[in-house]
């Protein structure tokens, strides 16, 4: 069941166009979207987010289109820009008492277990925190108020290979509670060991959005693995 | 709406901003510009948007689950809680200098303008000119602050110095009335400058929405 759809999203800047983008995040899957950089992905996930505006191309969150419903679309999702790179100074308590208001569905109890899980002390500021820290710090807001999918901009950049692994094992668990996980990244092996389904962008242009065995079966040559298989497509 | 309100004052706001409500008793002081008092209550508020700008709140903001207008709307809330509690403050003053101290010899003999409704109204002029130039001109970017600051601060002192002059035209005199004299006079003009702060303001609000809805964050 696909619970985002993007349809033909397109957004012209002078020196870089993203081409009728379309692919669907499905319930209880992980989505790995990957492309090298200024491939595309973040304009992708903002424009899926109506951070920027889409010259065309529409996206549907629960069957519903954003446009008209980005109140309702966003109590459900979860999106996180990476590492926090807001309100750096200021305690974890405070920020999280001031978020929650705008949810109907925060849940104190998940929130409690996340923060126990995650290792977080909400008498820290931001500042405090390491990246892979800060990573988990939005995925804490987004899973204590229920979000049903996640949408992340290379939340494993810049992250040790344990905290990523960590992070990966993460999104595995979530996904066995039928959350969706749309997550950007240009680290390969990210993708190998988590996703369900590829979406794959070069240059603006969606190149493939299938299930990553099927990606596999379909642009892999007889014992490459997907890393080798995503360089050469790259340099084709 | 309170949500996005109380946003803006637990996270977004400089504690300057609400130091600076302070300000308003600047209303008592006589041989000073009263309309001052206005402007430096505007001058916390701006201390706050550089505070948020600082801070990331637009990125912050655009991960709650509300519209980008409401983003904009949060902000004038606050502006508009700070600026009517700066109007309080500098209300109470005036009406202190219009009965108990209408004869005290320093104001009496104060050679500005008289803090009476229509420096009231002086006051909100100033806080409509801050909200259409300033917050309407910052949400153009969402990011650069200098140039609608320095438009408005412009703004500002030529609207002090129009409505300290005005006494001094012929025939305009009675704009500087003590106490109660010409009160009907002094509440046209209270509620002149009353109505500019409220369309100021809703066209600043309106005209804001509009630029920051066009703006890629």
């Amino acid at each position: 069941m696909s619970i985002v759809e993007v349809r033909g999203l397109t957004k012209k800047y002078p020196s870089f166009e993203l081409k009728a983008a379309s692919f669907d995040v499905e319930k209880g899957r992980i989505t790995g979207f990957i492309g090298r950089n200024g491939a595309g992905k973040s304009t992708t996930i903002k424009s899926m987010l109506n951070l920027v505006h889409p010259d065309g191309g529409t996206v549907c969150y629960f069957g519903k289109p954003l446009t008209g419903n980005e109140t309702e679309a966003k109590k459900r999702v979860g999106y996180s820009t990476g590492a926090v790179n807001w309100y750096q100074r200021k305690k974890i308590r405070d920020i999280v008492n001031v978020v929650k208001r705008f949810y109907d569905t925060w849940d104190e109890a998940a929130y409690r277990k996340y923060l126990e899980l995650f290792g977080l002390d909400e008498t820290k500021t931001p500042l405090e925190l390491s990246e892979g820290m800060k990573v988990k710090f939005n995925l804490l807001i987004a899973l204590s108020h229920k979000a049903e999918v996640l949408i992340l901009d290379e939340p494993t950049s810049g992250l040790d290979p344990f905290s990523r692994n960590e992070l990966l094992d993460v999104f595995t668990e979530l996904k066995k509670d039928g959350v969706a996980v749309f997550f950007s990244t240009h680290i390969i092996s990210d993708i190998e060991k988590c996703a369900d389904d590829i979406v794959y962008i070069s240059k603006g242009k969606i190149i493939a959005a299938m299930p990553q065995a099927d990606f596999i079966a379909r642009h892999s040559a007889p014992g490459e693995t997907l890393e080798e298989t995503m360089l050469r497509l790259e340099k084709e | 709406m309170l949500n996005i309100l109380l946003k803006e004052i637990k996270l977004s706001a400089s504690p300057l901003a609400f130091l600076f409500i302070a300000f308003g008793l600047m209303f008592l002081l006589p041989g000073y510009p009263v309309l001052c008092s206005a402007f430096f209550v505007t001058l916390g508020l701006f201390q706050s948007f550089q505070y948020a700008r600082e801070a990331n709140d637009t990125v912050f903001s655009a991960l709650l689950p509300i519209a980008k207008k409401d983003v904009v709307k949060g902000r004038f809330l606050f502006t508009c809680f700070i600026e009517l509690s700066g109007f309080v403050l500098m209300a109470v003053c005036a009406v202190l200098r219009m009965t108990v101290f209408v004869s005290a010899a320093p104001y009496v003999n104060n050679a500005l303008m008289n803090a009476n409704l229509f420096a009231l109204a002086g006051a909100l002029v100033i806080f409509a000119l801050f909200n259409l130039i300033f917050v309407c001109g910052f949400y153009k970017t969402a990011y650069k602050l200098g140039k609608p600051f320095v438009t408005y601060i412009i703004a500002a002192f030529l609207t002090v110095g129009v409505f300290e002059a005005a006494h001094h035209v012929p025939g305009l005199e009675a704009v500087n009335a003590f106490g109660t004299e010409r009160f009907g006079l002094q509440l046209i003009t209270l509620a002149a400058g009353m109505a500019v702060y409220a369309g100021g303001t809703a066209l600043a609000y309106a005209g804001a929405c509009a630029r920051f809805e066009k703006i890629d964050l």
